[in-house]
């Protein structure tokens, strides 16, 4: 018996030390893959020609969807950067949906609201009662839509799809800051290939502790907690690398639901988004990939890694916990709904590559690290490796880590290099060391509960994160409106 | 090697990869601070220089030599000029060697070489190169494609329209959208290049082209945009844009068309794009088609529809209100519009009532 557990613990070691060493290989390869077309655009920046994408008259008009659900404490500022952007052509539908704190008053004074009758533009399933629908008197190009909540950020984003009258919808966060040129940039890609983008995705950095003024992002700072500092560094590596990488492999599965751009065309003709998914955004992308795929009709997503849009991430473990717990779960409900694409070559890169990483390490990794751990602990106990090997182990596995984090921070800084300060950048590389002491394992634990709630199919709770608003802006509503949309 | 001198081995070299990759970001992080500040300052004493030299006075012996920054200067102006100053800059690009040197790297190894060449080529509005930049339209890299037909666009060679439009459908393909605006960027002087593309390019060319003269307002060319919409052989992204090219154009010959593609076409998006047109064209003859539209199954269409009643004048806002006096997703389609004709009116005339 005592051999056979032995042997258990001894193949957990070595499913453990498989599974890292292959995660970081294939992590390595898309960084570097990023890395290097970051590193081509580097040459060609300032000669993109978003001058001539503001005035051609080809642009295509944009729809920016912003759902919100008792989002106070930031929600003026976000509506002042998506009317703020430098675009030629864009409307702002705001979904309240539900509020129980003042977003709808707030919106209602700063924009003089006066109610009209709803004009639909497409009749998408949306659970929650639409209640009422108002209008800007201030000039500026707002709708906002009254709705009650069923808990669903899906519900909100189809009520406003169902209202949204250009041709390009965009659905960006109640808690999130789009720099101005953001939608000029991220809309490039539909303006120069209309016939084949379908969606495209900007890059989302963690504005806390940023300094903001009126909806813009004046300062890039670093917050002062390490659970938002070592997020920070989850995104810059996430956006800046991982998705550019997934993208030149044409197997992007993922645009942030703080920051992409759709077809509404299209995204009508799939339905809208997943009313129970936990993963919206995600899902929106994959059941666009498979329905064309199936249809056999051109497509393109493109990843755009130089606009900005800044959001909020969670301050407190709790939080971070329910969010990261939701991801999961809806990486579950995901990757189930869509089993048949996986591995499957019909769907090229994404069935091959993209779906079964995801499954492997995203949705399974967890399960794989915390077993891992116990059976190494267990062999510690039980005398079954040696210290210094184990040892010596975990500081590979820190060090690969590390490796990654190091290369995602050498390319912002030899790229956009958003942090000015000094001080910042030793932060960030302090970070990418205190990430893998205890922030990875964390992650991995709520990772785990997530999975289990989708193995166990749980009811989907979308649960809104306490906002606490931008640091260092004044509020927009003393300030009088401007706007550069038209 | 036993296997603990293996992971020592392995874990030595990443962590000395880590060191030299923070080192390098230290390294990199306070040489672009200094090299920013360096070019700051230099462009600071360049800019003044650039517009003695623009005012007519002699500065151009001292900005010959003057560092490379002083290219970005002027290549950044040079849009933004036209006539004599234009001119000057160009000159000064040459005796710089700055054209020259552009020019021969439109057959760089590098592909963001030749793209960078033919950007510059392109701002300096020069049609001495376009035979070079016609060649990268096939380029093996699309962003070289990209660049060639956008400086083509900005050079304002007109020979190059038949090009740029067969590049649509070349083995190596141009993004409409790209070639839209290179077209766009050559002004009226192609429009006979597109006109033709219009009854006898490929299906994309047609399509391209068919917006491209609906942004010229380009009445000559309504004839054939006419046809193209009633064509129900042609693709109907084809017909859609001959029909907003219409709404551009806003000719009240287009009106019977564009109110039988309302009223028969089995394709939502054309039907949608007709009523727009005929809300921009204005002609109070297409209410009863509108009217009609207004009772689609689809929203997007229906919607359109009371735009365009709206857009009409007193006449369609007279259908409108009985229409919205009704019952089901019509009158609610109306009631909106004329919600939102009330909002932008008080925006309008905010004393007015």
């Amino acid at each position: 018996m005592r051999e056979f557990l032995t042997d258990v613990i001894l193949v957990a070691n070595w499913v453990l030390l498989g599974h890292v060493a292959l995660f970081h290989l294939v992590t390595l390869l898309l960084v570097l893959a990023g890395a290097r077309r970051v590193w081509r655009n580097r040459h060609w920046q300032g000669s993109e020609g978003h001058g001539e994408t503001f005035a051609s008259p080809l642009t295509p008009a944009v729809s920016i969807l912003v759902p919100a659900h008792d989002e106070e404490a930031g929600i003026l500022d976000t509506l002042s950067a998506a009317l703020g952007q430098r675009y030629p052509a864009l409307e702002v539908v705001l979904v309240d949906d539900g509020s129980t704190d003042r977003t709808f008053e707030l919106v209602a004074a700063r924009y003089g609201l006066t109610q009209v009758t709803p004009r639909p533009t497409a009749c998408l399933q949306v659970d929650g009662e639409v209640l009422s629908t108002h209008r800007a008197t201030t000039g500026d190009p707002l709708t906002v839509i009254r709705k009650t909540s069923v808990g669903r950020r899906s519900d909100a984003l189809n009520a406003a799809i169902n209202h949204a009258r250009h041709p390009l919808i965009c659905m960006v966060d109640a808690d999130s800051l789009l720099e101005t040129e953001a939608l000029l940039q991220v809309s490039r890609p539909f303006v120069e290939d209309p016939d084949n983008v379908v969606a495209t995705g900007g890059v989302i950095r963690a504005a806390n502790g940023a300094v903001t003024d009126r909806g813009t992002v004046v300062e890039p700072r670093l917050a002062r907690r390490w659970v938002v500092r070592v997020q920070v560094l989850e995104y810059l590596r996430s956006f800046l690398l991982g998705r550019t990488g997934w993208a030149d492999a044409q197997a992007l599965l993922i645009i942030s639901g703080a920051f992409g751009l759709f077809r509404r065309d299209l995204v009508v003709e799939v339905g809208g988004l997943d009313a129970h998914s936990l993963a919206e955004d995600a899902e929106l992308v994959v059941t666009l990939q498979e329905h064309l795929r199936r249809q056999k009709r051109p497509h393109r997503i493109v990843f755009v890694p130089e606009p900005v849009c800044w959001t909020e991430v969670p301050e407190t473990w709790g939080v971070l916990g329910r969010q990261r717990k939701r991801w999961s779960h809806g990486l579950g409900q995901l990757l189930w709904k869509h089993r048949r694409m996986i591995g499957n070559p019909r769907y090229g890169t994404i069935g091959l590559l993209a779906l079964p990483f995801f499954l492997l390490f995203e949705l399974l990794g967890p399960v794989i690290e915390l077993v891992g751990l116990s059976a190494v602990v267990t062999s510690f106990v039980l005398g079954l490796v040696h210290p210094a090997t184990a040892a010596l182990m975990l500081v590979l596995a820190i060090a690969l880590g590390v490796l990654l984090s190091a290369t995602a921070i050498a390319v912002e800084e030899l790229t956009y290099h958003r942090y000015g300060r000094g001080r910042d950048l030793l932060t960030l590389m302090g970070a990418a060391v205190v990430e893998h002491l205890w922030f990875r394992w964390a992650h991995s634990w709520y990772r785990l509960r997530g999975l289990v709630a989708a193995l166990l199919r749980q009811a989907p709770v979308w649960t809104a994160m306490p906002r606490t608003g931008f640091s260092g802006s004044r509020p927009v509503a003393e300030a009088p409106a401007v706007s550069l949309a038209s | 090697m036993t296997q603990t001198g293996a992971v020592v081995v392995a874990s030595s070299v990443v962590t000395g990869l880590v060191v030299v990759l923070l080192l390098s970001v230290g390294a990199a992080h306070v040489a672009r601070r200094r090299r920013e500040q360096r070019n700051a300052a230099r462009r600071a004493a360049l800019v003044p220089l650039v517009y003695t030299l623009l005012d007519g006075e002699e500065a151009g012996a001292v900005l010959a030599g003057a560092p490379a920054v002083l290219d970005e200067v002027v290549l950044h102006l040079l849009p933004q000029l036209r006539g004599s100053d234009r001119k000057v800059l160009q000159d000064l690009l040459v005796t710089r060697g700055v054209v020259e040197r552009a020019a021969a790297d439109l057959t760089a190894r590098a592909a963001w070489r030749r793209g960078r060449a033919a950007m510059l080529l392109g701002s300096t509005a020069s049609t001495a190169h376009t035979a070079g930049l016609i060649t990268l339209l096939a380029d093996r890299s699309s962003q070289v494609r990209c660049a060639a037909a956008r400086a083509l666009g900005k050079a304002g060679d007109v020979a190059a329209a038949p090009h740029l439009l067969a590049a649509l459908t070349a083995e190596r393909t141009l993004p409409s959208g790209v070639v839209g605006m290179a077209l766009l960027d050559l002004g009226t002087a192609a429009l006979p290049a597109l006109r033709e593309a219009l009854t006898s390019g490929t299906a994309p060319a047609r399509a391209l082209a068919a917006s491209l003269l609906g942004l010229h307002g380009d009445l000559h060319g309504t004839p054939a945009l006419t046809l193209t919409l009633a064509d129900d052989g042609q693709p109907v992204d084809v017909r859609r844009a001959a029909a907003e090219a219409l709404g551009r154009i806003s000719s009240p010959r287009a009106t019977d068309p564009l109110c039988r593609a309302l009223t028969f076409s089995a394709e939502p998006v054309l039907r949608h794009a007709a009523a727009e047109a005929l809300g921009r064209i204005g002609d109070p003859a297409a209410a009863t088609a509108l009217v009609a539209g207004m009772a689609a199954d689809d929203p997007g269409v229906r919607a359109a529809c009371a735009d365009a009643l709206g857009a009409l004048g007193p006449d369609g806002r007279s259908r409108l209100t009985q229409l919205a006096d009704g019952e089901g997703p019509t009158a609610g389609t109306a009631r909106g519009a004329l919600d939102a004709l009330a909002v932008r009116s008080a925006r309008l005339h905010p004393m007015a009532g």
